[in-house]
């Protein structure tokens, strides 16, 4: 098939994976509107899809917000981190599930260090950001190592690891590091000198941490596709029989992926914690692991296309949210769109038989054209 | 504190019922090359719907059977997906958890106001007493000393999770379909080439795994917590998976690494009753589970070492 | 009268997912009672055709007539309704099952309406076999038993069936002489009851032998239908190929240097316990070509896995310009400039979705010459790439292609590109032209040549026997884990001589094999 063709079909594909997820959307809201005939249930349903899919970005008048704008950009942080690690484990075939755990990690240790190490300037955020980072990178090695010495599934050990930092966290929350003097379980507050300084200071948490976010993002992408290990990592996803006879190592690439994938989740913990808040008060998982793994597929596993990816979640996140206050549909129906949305994107074979059209006439044109060529030669 | 009572052993048998449902579905599953990670997802529909529906029917008959169904559904969505559209299983497992577990939450929202004008976040005040799946007393078992506290008076479902292992195995090693299953596991195109469909057989065994974790769902929100609520299954439907490897893929070896499972969580709660902070405890049976999954892999390679050198 | 005619292919055409045109317009016609060959160089289209045939692939254009009936064959279950059966190249077997269990998959008798009924499935797999002179072993599993057998399973599992028509994928290419003639008894046996058999080979002398009519492909079009009895293996092999070419390969005589590669008393016991290698020693000498001919599963793919690191010997030395490969991962072994073209080039060779460039950089993506420090220097990969494709004349739009996309010769050429271009002192060349088209082969074929002349030592594995009769310098036949013959000149060598060593009927003495290792 043509280049051409296949940038085509990757279009509409997109398109008509998420024309369904918006129509699972619109069923769901009107099965739960509310309104005497269908009629009034319709127009109802209706103004709530308008709320979700446009006041993201427009007010009610249909003014430009910016404000919304920048939420929807704050909202991204934490994706976008989770994203690029999903994008590079699933890029090696790595099912680690784990960027959920590592995100509530990285957030923690970055916030102890916010709290209690004496570092001048923004020295501090630095430092705590990279402990958070580490902290995660060094839990993976759990899952990573006994996946490449044992063949154990990556899968089922980095979603038990998930459980295991949740509950270690609140215990040491619990137990030793709360505020007694707060009723809700929170840490005292960090150093000043710890906190990420916003670029808009509209109330909207839009940190610098946005920043560093894309800046991951092309760092990702010149690791994977400009660097020895960002190229054996993706050769192991598509052929590790092929990686080990070609000479490389691949122990060392599935470690290394997963390690990689612990650090950014660790990371985007930490610039999501000190960007948004000035205490850690996370006492259950974030929940934005799963979204990076829609963030990932969403993207192909290519991390240049992370931000549009995560800033369509973050919109239809916002969106859901805005939803459920105005026009009073609860924000969770954001899980349904998004899986729906998900299955269709990870769908091999949707719109196949489309694709084989494609494919058919691409390759009659190329009859034709070899054909008409050996006249010419004659 | 004393361990070993007879509440404690009854305890063990309690939590680890769950556990055993869906480990069944991943064993029947695995066998014929499936590796539903949406079982879990699948338990919590199941729970939600099971535990809706016997209060809109005032019967946990229905309840439980609207379970199955639910499970049976949503297992076989699950299979278009993977078998039809040729999508990674692993990858339709995420989106069916994913909706596990905030779709559950939207969908009980929106069906309580509908039906009952106010947006309950859970079901527990729905389920009472009377919708319980009912517990039963064993006549002769339960006059046994020890032995009759143990093992009489569970839920009707616990005793017939144990019965299942063993229908599971007469299923698997007994009966045609069992055979059909077993070689689409392991050479897919060789039971293509005698006519045996092996779309329609994989949709049977997901379907299996569907109902059986349904079932485990109904008791999740019908027995053991009295309700459905947001997250309840808590990693239950991965556990299984761990239990499946760890117990060599067979219904009975899985059966015990349930029960190892539940052990595990029963001395959780124990544990936490003498004051211990139970986020403490909680995270035994994950930490049990990768442990597990160590020593079963290192034994896979002793053994595999032990043959080759007796081989040689 | 339409009803001779057992089955009937018209104007097939088949074009894959992926763009590739299997079969274009091809027509076949199998009379009953008859077997029919299917020849062709791998490629031609044999195999899709007959999964056509099968119901495992659906025709894009075109129809198939059984019997003179129309028919839709959607799947196998709906093939094996019109009584066709297929016995596949890689047998459809479940390891873990006993051969009567795989016999009745799929139709299994029933005790009390649910159970499977086992002592009856023993009792239809004995009298099936009894009843063809099939012999096979019920109980065994079938991961015990031996390939000859696996085959006789194959067979049966079609004609319990009720199968009338039988295809037969590439049937001698794993059996040894013995079980060959057996199987063409039992064949013509089946023939005589009136059984119709196409039988999909490319050995000329088995189709001379057996079949009564043949089609020939090739590129994916048929070349007609013609009777046995009628044409010459010359005509056929014209048919085949295109042209009359003999491969014939220039090449001046060796001038063998010092010894590159020094294997001695290797031996290798599987982990089912059984000995694939057997004190086997041998040396390849800088500028030389050792050949080593042998039926298949006799003990060479074991040899090249001891030799690339990918399984350790129980016993034995392997040493390389004096410097011991035991226990070595790939990467150190490649680093001894020791380079290998694999025998399953999809699963070693290449990573098909990735582009032409990355598949030529893989065992050489850490080198200085391709880095800048952390990042890639792209420039030097794609002049590298660039040049490896004009070197090896890589039929392709550009470097950026999908390497699965190409053909399966330029596929091979960019494998071989990359092995050969790794400044190799050995190249361990594995099947190297095994199911690629004419000028692919004589590519590859003339590049080993060449570089073996330019001082590189070229140890040879090939089950074609032209090709390592041709190519070697010198040559040993392995049969049983064991080096059966070593012969110093392959100039004097027939196909007869080879034959008996191959299937084990003659053996030299171990004195006159020791001369391999030239000491």
């Amino acid at each position: 098939m043509s280049k051409k063709n296949s940038i085509k079909f990757s279009i509409i594909r997109g398109a008509a994976a998420l024309g369904i997820g918006l129509l699972v959307a619109f069923l769901l809201i009107f099965f739960g509107s509310e309104g005497a005939t269908l009629g009034e249930k319709f127009s109802s349903s209706l103004e709530a899809m308008r709320e979700m899919l446009i006041s993201p970005l427009f007010r009610k008048n249909g003014s430009f917000s910016l404000k919304n704008l920048s939420d929807v950009l704050a909202g991204m942080i934490p994706i976008l981190f989770t994203g690029l690690a999903t994008c590079i484990m699933f890029a090696a075939n790595q099912f680690n599930l784990g960027a959920e755990g590592g995100i509530m990690l990285g957030a923690f240790v970055s916030s102890l260090v916010a709290i209690y190490v004496k570092l001048p300037g923004p020295l501090l955020i630095v430092a705590a950001v990279l402990l958070g980072a580490l902290a995660s990178a060094l839990v993976m090695l759990i899952p990573a190592v006994l996946k490449a010495r044992l063949g154990v599934s990556e899968m089922v050990n980095s979603l038990m690891l998930n459980y295991v930092i949740m509950y270690l966290v609140n215990y040491l929350m619990k137990a030793h590091l709360a505020d007694t003097s707060k009723g809700i379980t929170q840490t005292f507050p960090f150093q000043d000198n710890a906190l990420i300084p916003q670029m808009i200071d509209n109330g909207s948490r839009l940190s610098w941490g946005f920043v560093v976010g894309i800046v991951m993002v092309i760092l990702c992408w010149f690791f994977m596709y400009r660097t020895r290990w960002g190229y054996g990592i993706r050769m192991t996803g598509i052929n590790q029989p092929f990686v080990m006879y070609s000479g490389m190592s691949v122990t060392v690439i599935i470690i290394l992926c997963q390690v990689m994938g612990g650090f950014l989740a660790g990371m985007g913990g930490g610039i999501e914690i000190l960007g948004r808040y000035n205490v850690y008060n996370w006492s259950a998982l974030p929940g934005y692991g799963w979204t990076g793994i829609t963030v990932a597929i969403l993207a192909g596993n290519n991390p240049i296309f992370v931000p549009l990816a995560a800033f369509f979640m973050s919109y239809l996140t916002k969106g859901c949210m805005l939803m459920s206050t105005n026009a009073d549909v609860p924000s969770q129906l954001i899980s349904i769109i998004q899986a729906v949305i998900f299955i269709f994107f990870a769908a091999q074979q949707f719109l196949s038989g489309y694709r084989q059209k494609l494919v058919i006439r691409s390759a009659k044109e190329e009859l034709a054209g070899n054909g008409a060529g050996e006249e010419v030669r004659k | 504190m004393r361990l070993l009572t007879t509440d404690f052993f009854f305890s063990i048998i309690r939590i680890a019922t769950p556990i055993l449902f869906a480990t069944l579905a991943a064993v029947i599953g695995e066998k014929g090359g499936i590796s539903n990670i949406g079982l879990e997802g699948i338990m919590m529909m199941s729970a939600l719907f099971g535990s809706l529906s016997a209060f809109w029917s005032k019967s946990w008959v229905i309840g439980l059977l609207v379970a199955m169904g639910v499970g049976l559904a949503e297992a076989l969505l699950m299979g278009v997906f993977a078998f039809k559209l040729k999508t990674n299983i692993i990858l339709v497992g995420t989106a069916v958890n994913m909706i596990g577990s905030g779709g559950t939450i939207f969908l009980v929202k929106i069906i309580t106001n509908n039906t009952m004008g106010s947006a309950l976040t859970s079901t527990t005040s729905l389920i009472t007493k009377n919708l319980q799946i009912p517990s039963i007393q064993i006549p002769l078992i339960r006059d046994i000393p020890v032995i009759g506290k143990i093992l009489s008076g569970h839920s009707l479902l616990t005793y017939l999770a144990f019965l299942l292992v063993w229908l599971t195995a007469v299923l698997l090693y007994k009966t045609p379909l069992g055979l059909n299953i077993r070689s689409i596991g392991e050479n897919p195109n060789a039971a293509a080439s005698v006519g045996v469909s092996v779309s329609k057989v994989r949709f049977i065994t997901i379907g299996i795994g569907g109902i059986l974790a349904g079932m485990g769902g109904a008791y999740m929100s019908m027995y053991y917590a009295m309700g459905w609520s947001l997250d309840m299954v808590a990693g239950r439907g991965f556990i299984a998976l761990a239990a499946q490897s760890m117990g060599g893929g067979e219904p009975l070896g899985s059966m015990l690494a349930a029960l190892v499972f539940g052990f595990a969580q029963a001395l959780g709660i124990k544990v936490s009753a003498t004051g211990v902070d139970s986020n403490l405890v909680a995270p035994i049976p994950y930490v049990v589970t990768i442990i597990s999954l160590v020593i079963f892999a290192l034994n896979q390679r002793r053994k595999e070492r032990r043959r080759y050198k007796a081989a040689v | 009268m339409s009803e001779e005619y057992a089955i009937q292919m018209k104007n097939i055409t088949k074009i894959y997912p992926n763009g590739t045109i299997a079969n274009q317009d091809v027509s076949l016609n199998v009379k009953k009672g008859e077997i029919h060959a299917l020849m062709g160089e791998n490629g031609a289209g044999k195999t899709t055709l007959m999964k056509m045939l099968f119901g495992l692939e659906q025709p894009t254009s075109g129809e198939i007539l059984v019997n003179g009936e129309r028919v839709h064959l959607s799947s196998p279950s709906a093939a094996i309704a019109k009584r066709i059966g297929m016995v596949h190249q890689h047998f459809m077997l479940v390891p873990s099952l006993t051969v009567a269990e795989n016999m009745v998959l799929g139709m299994v008798p029933k005790k009390s309406g649910v159970f499977i009924d086992s002592k009856k499935s023993v009792e239809l797999t004995e009298e099936y076999a009894k009843k063809y002179n099939l012999q096979v072993d019920a109980n065994a599993k079938v991961m015990d038993i031996p390939v000859g057998m696996k085959q006789k399973v194959e067979i049966l599992k079609a004609l319990v069936r009720g199968a009338r028509i039988l295809i037969l994928d590439e049937p001698t290419a794993v059996l040894t002489a013995q079980e060959t003639e057996e199987l063409f008894a039992q064949l013509k046996n089946l023939k005589e009851q009136g059984y119709s058999i196409i039988f999909i080979s490319h050995k000329l002398k088995e189709i001379m032998e057996i079949t009564d009519r043949m089609t020939i492909l090739r590129g994916g079009r048929s070349m007609g239908i013609y009777e046995t009895s009628e044409v010459t293996p010359q005509e056929i092999s014209r048919l085949m190929v295109g042209r009359d070419v003999i491969l014939k390969v220039e090449k001046e005589k060796a001038q063998p240097g010092s010894e590159v590669l020094k294997v001695r008393d290797l031996s290798y016991i599987n982990e089912w316990g059984k000995k694939m290698l057997d004190h086997v020693s041998l040396s390849v000498r800088k500028g030389e070509i050792l050949g080593i001919a042998g039926v298949e599963g006799n003990g060479q793919k074991e040899l090249v896995d001891m030799l690339f690191g990918f399984s350790r010997p129980n016993s034995g030395i392997i040493e390389v310009n004096g410097e011991s490969l035991i226990g070595l991962g790939q990467r150190q072994i490649r680093m001894k400039h020791v380079s290998l073209v694999p025998e399953d080039r999809m699963l070693y060779g290449i990573a098909s979705s990735a582009t032409i460039e990355e598949n030529l950089i893989s065992d050489r993506s850490g080198s200085p010459e391709f880095n800048k420090g952390f990042l890639f220097n792209m420039n030097a990969i794609h002049k590298k790439t660039e040049q490896l494709i004009r070197d090896f004349t890589v039929l392709c739009k550009n470097r950026s292609q999908q390497v699965g996309s190409l053909s399966g010769g330029n596929i091979q050429k960019v494998v071989v590109a990359r092995e050969f271009s790794n400044d190799p002192v050995l190249i361990i060349a594995d099947q190297p032209t095994r199911g690629i088209d004419v000028g692919a082969t004589e590519f590859i074929r003339k590049k080993l040549v060449e570089l073996s002349r330019s001082g590189i030592a070229v140890l040879l594995i090939s089950a074609d026997l032209n090709e390592v009769m041709e190519l070697s310098d010198s040559l040993i036949i392995m049969c049983g884990g064991k080096i059966a013959a070593y012969f110093e000149d392959t100039e004097e060598l027939t196909d007869e001589l080879m034959g008996r060593y191959m299937l084990g009927i003659e053996q030299q003495d171990p004195e006159e094999i020791r001369r391999v290792c030239h000491e």
